[in-house]
């Protein structure tokens, strides 16, 4: 099993785009993956059809102490989703208290579910610092930062990957991080600077770049993997280099049982 | 063998193996040399004069004949060259000494006057021939040199841009690429030097933000020009670019090393490429099929100099340090062929010359014939003039492989009134039946038939890629007439004339045929058709002998071919657009209104615009307004363009390009460091009778349609239609993509 953590510092970068895109993208190229929604907006289930009323997920699952195994659902195109599921406030403080006191939950629980040595598990997070964050940052082994090309982005870019580097970097395990700038723009000159400062100032190896592309929202509206939905659209050609980016960094990822 | 084709000169291999040889032994070497020297010299003397009788020497003929050959299927490294240079050189030799001896006991002020004309033309061919071998025999292959790896070590380099009348729309696309060279920022400045004197030109460099250097007088021409702004500035390196020379971004990392290596290296040449065809490439439909002119000079003549260190400096693309520049006062002012002059001049100081065939630069070819013979006269009448004022074979300070290299760049001017003999020549026996050889037919054909063929083959094995045989009579034949008066005057009157700019930029709106300037061609033709007309009437009435006319006629047969190849190409071809594009595919997106986009490559690109490979046919309007992206490496530009042709290709203009995007399309596409390196000297090799095919093809194709108009009498009014079509079908044989016109979209 190989854990990516889709993570930010900042709200509103594009994770759950970006998450369900490389996943759709690793199984395309003949992996297995299991998506792993941990935000509560439970958005990541609707990029794969996930019907709105769905209500199970890793929350209710961990509350009524039932096998996460139970809330994994598989869209028609077979992808495997663990959704976050549907629950209220209430609920989701006390699942949240389990998160904070018991740091190992989350790992526990996916070895709990036997999945097989070679699946990618990609976590979406939510934005900005939680116990849903300092979970996935504990087991994961590689990152993908994704940012946006404007100054706030930037800003909060270099605290969040030294973050990265204090919680992860002790681990023997983890691989490294990867910054994915998105929704480039090229002709607007801010955009266009705001990106390579950022490349510069990351010093990263492992980067790349979404351009601002219409048809990257329209798939997600259809449901669909932005390959599938234009395999021509620059979204679909950036989504494939981000994850031969991402495969490259994770490459050398050492498999914990 | 040796491996000469270490970066390491060659002088400094000649220098150690001098030194061994020099240590102890000094006098048993010298004799063994001496005494090699002299056998080789006997024996050689022995091989071309011994008399044979015509059994033996058609037996040694064709046993040379054979050898070469075999030798030609051999790749020793350039050992099997040298070997067929041998016997060539041999059976050469061995014709003239014959021809001179044995054929010229002529009778007669008629037989005298065509035979020693004749035998002038062929000793000049005879020289060249040998100069040519000693030039080419060894192209050195120089590679670059490494940089220091202290940035701060890198020298200070002027880059000059000269322009007289040319517009602004070419020299912008030069300065945009200047200034993006890979170089220091504050260790390069680009300057124009406006001898013009264009307020438009001096706005648009302050805009640019480059120098703008202009002076009061056009003295001196091109070369003034550049003087004069040598006064103005003082970085220790001058590179020059010809204003519509646009260099690739890695010029300078690339030719300044070796510079730094060597403290007596003077100026660097590097090769002249052009993207668009010329009018031989044009008119019969060459482009990238068939060398062109320059490919010969700066694929192997110039590297073959490089050896003598005499590679020659060609006026652009170019660096010189400036100091020994100054030393020799300037660019040289007193020929045409300032380039030439000022590399003899650095060159008789000592100082060393380097060529590097690497494309690092590339321009407009000239648009017309009379332009490209424009050109090709001024180079001859500088060469001349060189030849007078400054003899390479004379003065100081030149090595003897110099001095031959130089000599040959002279004497290869001449060819005019050599090749007006050769393609008159049967005249005389046809029309006068003057005997211009003094001895049999068949004598003839056993000593001059292995001269012609071997030295074909060998030349056809040592130019490879770089001249298909027989173009170069083709080349030859066009220029010709036009040089003959022009060199004459200046070999007798070095001083006097004006230096004429060869226009740049021009446009050929539509087919015609130069009849103006074919008119020598058409004559020579006419002469040559009467020929065989003469030939079957002495073969009819048969009271001369029968194989010298038969002779004669195969003679006159080969000039025909080689002139209807001449002939088309004064069959000017229209240009499709007035921005010539260059076939290159470049990583791109287009960006649609819709906020959508695909990623693509260009196929092509122009200074005006580019042509996009889609994935899948893409229904657009035309007039649409997209944004394309560019792609290098990690950089990306924008530009706004609208759609001016499309389907699964479709092709786009810019428009309305500020300054900056300008800059940044200029560096996105021409400037690329890997642009023309897969396109320069890659070629298809020589094979001779494909060769041959393909002379005769291409003169037929453009002579036979002539005749017809002719006796329709319309050939002047009228433009072709059919060529129009013809060409449609070319194109995409060259793979040469021209961007259509469609003015009626650009909006007012």
């Amino acid at each position: 099993m190989k854990i990516i953590a889709v993570a930010s510092g900042k709200g509103g970068v594009g994770k759950t785009t970006l998450c369900a895109n490389l996943g759709m993208a690793l199984r395309n190229r003949g992996h297995e993956v299991l998506s792993v929604d941990m935000d509560p907006q439970n958005g990541l289930g609707l990029h794969f059809s996930l019907p709105i009323n769905h209500i199970n997920g890793m929350s209710r699952a961990t509350l009524s102490s039932d096998d996460w195994n139970s809330a994994i659902w598989q869209s028609e195109l077979g992808d495997l989703i663990l959704p976050y599921g549907l629950i209220n406030d209430d609920d989701r403080i006390i699942f949240e208290d389990k998160l904070s006191n018991e740091p190992g939950l989350l790992l526990k629980q996916l070895k709990l579910l036997n999945l097989p040595d070679d699946i990618f598990v990609i976590l979406d997070t939510p934005p900005g610092a939680s116990c849903y964050q300092q979970q996935a940052l504990a087991v994961c082994h590689v990152v993908v930062l994704p940012l946006l090309a404007d100054a706030a982005s930037f800003s909060t870019a270099i605290k969040y990957i030294s973050k990265i580097q204090k919680e992860c970097s002790q681990r023997t395990d983890f691989t490294g991080h990867m910054v994915v700038v998105n929704q480039v723009d090229r002709s607007r000159q801010l955009n266009s600077d705001m990106t390579d400062l950022i490349r510069e100032s990351t010093g990263s190896k492992y980067f790349s770049i979404i351009h601002q592309d219409q048809s990257v929202a329209e798939a997600a509206a259809y449901g669909q993997a932005v390959f599938a939905f234009d395999s021509e659209c620059s979204g679909a050609h950036d989504i494939e280099y981000a994850t031969e980016i991402l495969k490259e960094l994770i490459g050398n990822a050492r498999v914990v049982q | 063998m040796i491996n000469l084709y270490s970066h390491i000169s060659f002088y400094q291999r000649c220098l150690e193996i001098y030194k061994i040889f020099s240590d102890r032994q000094v006098l048993l070497s010298k004799i063994v040399r001496l005494t090699l020297l002299l056998t080789s010299v006997v024996i050689f003397l022995l091989l071309i004069s011994i008399p044979l009788d015509l059994q033996q020497q058609f037996i040694l003929g064709l046993s040379s004949f054979v050898a070469v050959l075999v030798l030609r299927r051999k790749a020793w490294g350039r050992l099997e060259v040298i070997a067929m240079i041998a016997v060539s050189v041999i059976s050469s030799f061995r014709y003239m000494y014959w021809r001179l001896t044995e054929t010229v006991g002529f009778s007669g002020w008629l037989d005298s006057f065509f035979g020693w004309g004749l035998v002038a033309a062929e000793f000049y061919a005879l020289c060249v021939l040998i100069l040519g071998y000693v030039q080419t025999a060894f192209p050195l292959e120089r590679r670059q040199d490494a940089l220091p790896e202290k940035i701060e070590q890198w020298p200070m380099v002027d880059i000059f841009i000269p322009t007289y009348n040319e517009p602004l729309s070419i020299v912008q696309a030069t300065v945009f690429a200047a200034q993006g060279l890979d170089w220091p920022a504050d260790k390069f400045n680009v300057y124009v030097l406006d001898d013009g004197r264009r307020p438009e030109f001096k706005e648009f460099c302050t805009a640019a933000g480059v120098g703008y250097l202009s002076r009061d007088n056009n003295l001196h021409y091109k070369a003034g020009n550049l003087n004069s702004a040598l006064m103005k500035t003082s970085g220790e390196y001058v590179a020059i670019f010809d204003c519509d020379h646009i260099p690739t971004r890695s010029f300078l990392q690339l030719s300044m090393g070796s510079f730094l290596r060597d403290a007596k290296l003077a100026m660097l040449q590097t090769p002249h490429f052009f993207y668009s065809p010329d009018p031989f490439e044009r008119n019969l439909d060459t482009f990238r099929k068939v060398p062109n002119e320059g490919d010969l000079f700066y694929g192997l003549v110039q590297d073959g100099n490089d050896l003598w260190n005499a590679a020659f400096f060609c006026g652009s693309c170019a660096v010189i340090r400036r100091e020994p520049l100054l030393e020799v006062g300037g660019i040289a002012t007193e020929t045409v062929t300032e380039d030439a002059h000022t590399a003899l001049k650095l060159s008789r100081l000592g100082y060393n010359t380097a060529y590097l065939g690497i494309p690092m630069s590339a321009g407009l070819a000239t648009e017309s014939l009379s332009g490209h013979i424009n050109q090709r006269i001024r180079w001859a009448r500088g060469m001349a003039q060189i030849f007078r004022v400054d003899n390479p074979l004379l003065g100081r300070g030149l090595n003897f492989g110099q001095r031959l290299c130089y000599l040959n760049a002279m004497l290869h001017f001449f060819y005019g009134l050599p090749r007006l003999v050769f393609l008159t020549a049967p005249m005389a026996f046809l029309f006068f039946q003057a005997e211009v050889f003094q001895a049999s037919a068949l004598m003839v054909l056993a000593y001059a038939l292995p001269h012609i063929f071997i030295s074909n083959i060998t030349n056809s094995k040592i130019q490879k890629k770089y001249r298909h045989s027989f173009w170069n009579e083709v080349y030859e034949t066009v220029l010709a007439w036009y040089l003959v008066a022009p060199v004459v005057r200046a070999l007798v009157t070095p001083k006097a004339g004006a230096f004429n700019v060869t226009a740049k930029g021009g446009f050929v709106g539509e087919d015609f045929y130069d009849w103006k300037i074919a008119r020598p061609y058409a004559i020579l033709m006419a002469l040559n058709v009467l020929c065989v007309l003469a030939g079957v009437v002495l073969l009819v009435r048969g009271d001369v002998s029968t194989t010298t006319t038969f002779i004669n006629l195969v003679w006159v047969f080969y000039n025909i071919f080689i002139l209807a190849a001449s002939m088309g190409v004064a069959h000017e071809k229209s240009q499709a657009s007035a921005a010539t594009s260059v076939r290159a595919v470049i990583p791109a997106s287009l960006v649609f209104a819709n906020g959508k986009s695909w990623a693509c490559e260009t196929h092509s690109f122009s200074i005006k615009g580019v042509g996009l490979t889609l994935p899948r046919p893409l229904d657009i309007a035309l007039g649409s307004e997209v944004k394309l992206a560019l792609f290098r490496g990690q950089s990306e530009c924008v530009f706004p363009a609208t759609v001016i042709g499309s389907g699964k290709s479709i092709q786009l203009e810019f428009e309305d390009l500020t300054l900056e995007q300008e800059r940044q399309l200029t560096q996105m596409t021409f400037s690329r460091a890997d642009n023309w390196v897969t396109t320069w000297g890659r070629g298809p090799e020589d094979r001779l009778m494909a060769s041959l095919k393909d002379i005769f093809v291409h003169g037929l194709k453009q002579v036979v349609p002539l005749f017809f108009r002719a006796s329709y009498g319309y050939a002047r009014q009228v433009p072709l239609r059919w060529s129009a079509q013809l060409k449609a079908g070319s194109a995409k044989a060259t793979g040469f993509f021209r961007i259509p016109q469609l003015n009626f979209l650009r909006k007012k």
